[in-house]
């Protein structure tokens, strides 16, 4: 009997090359992407076919399901981040940022892959699908407004959204009110009120368990998001060992880090984040109010102290 | 022209959105760039909060003046010695409303008024067009 990490004598394809062959997806393979996502992903311009892609799939999920190979789990997941991809960009213009979008699908694939039936005898693509989509899907309702605000003033904060990103490079610097308006072709008046009314904006909590667990041993979304943890690790500060500051998720406590102990501006956070300036907004209030509250608890109005500083 | 807008609103969290729809058009006039206004908006933000805290008023007075590129904010009256403490005093390496506001606000400055005191904060406009 193969172990988990001997190959079978019957294996059909030499995974050496793994996850290299896997395209990862650039600019330039974007329509690619497109083309490829219902194909399998692995279906490159080379010819290697579709055949030897679902072979590849197969192979894998084996590996994966009957011998526990994680690599093989990895692999499955980077081959198929293009579908990912495809299907966000479905998504992307309803306000919310690609790469946001691209993670959260992400998640729908990690599930669809854990859950596959190796019995069933389906492709990996139909049976990913729908859960990369109703991850996306789910992920807009809970995004939902927390007060009415009216369809208007959602609508051109949306726009105020993609203007934002667009200003900010073509400005080098971040925008005004008036250039905003301009952009928007809104009063500077309604984009005062727009960027009031976003405030009323509920994020998806990245520590909220995408199994809609709260057990600690439930993986929070932060967990799957790769890109940013080798700087959020980085980070070594005091200040993310005081008290207050285990209530943040890691994002929350990069990002105030940024702002607050590096002095980044929001735009600049964004940058750094991948983030749309709005969405540093709405994570820097929210993560102030997360320790305002706990803070509260420790009955101290500061937003923070050191342990074992007594504030009277 | 300096230009002075005065408010005096309950010290409510409600009364913050008024706040901040007033300095929201006072740094559109002064062309504040986004993240300015952003820095202005928690600095009112979290004054306030802390002074809802820390001292029983009914009602915040609260002025706004505007002059070659500078927003001065001023509230109070303020009797609170731990309000005073918490906007003067920084504990190193703590995010505290003291840091929070010399990372949001140009200048933090108490203007005494008999036993009371008003906080004024400063903002001048940076990161704008120039």
């Amino acid at each position: 009997m193969s172990g988990p990490d001997e190959r079978g004598v019957n294996d059909p394809l030499d995974l050496e090359a793994s996850p290299g062959e896997a395209r990862a997806s650039t600019a330039e393979d974007e329509d690619e992407d497109e083309a490829s996502a219902h194909g399998g992903p692995a279906a490159d311009a080379q010819g290697r076919g579709r055949d030897d892609s679902e072979k590849l799939d197969q192979y894998l999920l084996r590996r994966y399901h009957l011998y526990g190979d994680r690599t093989a789990r990895e692999q499955l997941i980077t081959m198929y981040l293009p579908l990912v991809r495809s299907l966000a960009r479905r998504y992307a213009s309803r306000g919310e940022h690609f790469d946001d979008l691209v993670q959260v699908g992400a998640i729908g694939l990690i599930k669809a892959i854990d859950r596959f039936d190796l019995s069933r005898g389906v492709e990996l693509t139909t049976y990913a699908t729908p859960n990369i989509v109703g991850e996306i899907k789910r992920y807009f309702r809970d995004k939902g407004w927390s007060v009415r605000v009216p369809r208007g003033l959602q609508e051109l904060n949306i726009r105020l959204n993609k203007v934002i990103d667009e200003l900010v490079p073509k400005l080098q610097r971040s925008p005004t009110i008036n250039e905003l308006a301009e952009a928007a072709n809104a009063t500077p008046e309604q984009v005062l009120e727009a960027l009031e009314s976003s405030q009323a904006y509920n994020s998806v909590s990245l520590q909220a368990s995408p199994n809609g667990g709260g057990g600690e041993e439930d993986a929070g979304l932060i967990d799957y998001l790769g890109g940013e943890e080798e700087a959020y690790g980085a980070m070594e500060d005091r200040t993310t060992l005081a008290p207050g500051f285990a209530k943040l998720d890691k994002r929350e406590r990069y990002i105030l880090h940024l702002r607050f102990f590096e002095g980044l501006t929001q735009s600049q956070i964004a940058e750094r984040v991948g983030i749309s300036q709005m969405h540093v907004s709405r994570l820097i209030r929210r993560s102030l109010e997360k320790l305002r509250e706990e803070i509260g608890e420790l009955d101290n109005p500061q937003i923070m102290r050191p342990p074992g500083d007594d504030p009277e | 022209m300096a230009e002075r807008i005065d408010l005096e609103v309950p010290a409510t969290l409600n009364a913050l959105s008024t706040v901040r729809m007033v300095l929201g058009g006072l740094g559109a006039r002064l062309d504040f760039s986004l993240d300015d206004l952003e820095d202005l908006y928690l600095a009112t933000d979290e004054l306030l909060r802390t002074a809802l805290d820390a001292d029983a008023l009914d009602r915040w007075s609260v002025e706004m003046l505007v002059d070659a590129g500078v927003l001065r904010f001023a509230a109070g009256t303020f009797k609170s010695a731990k309000l005073r403490a918490d906007v003067s005093i920084h504990a190193e390496d703590c995010l505290d409303l003291c840091m929070l506001l010399r990372r949001t606000v140009d200048d933090v400055v108490f203007e005494d008024e008999g036993g009371a005191y008003r906080i004024v904060l400063v903002k001048r406009r940076k990161g704008g067009p120039a």
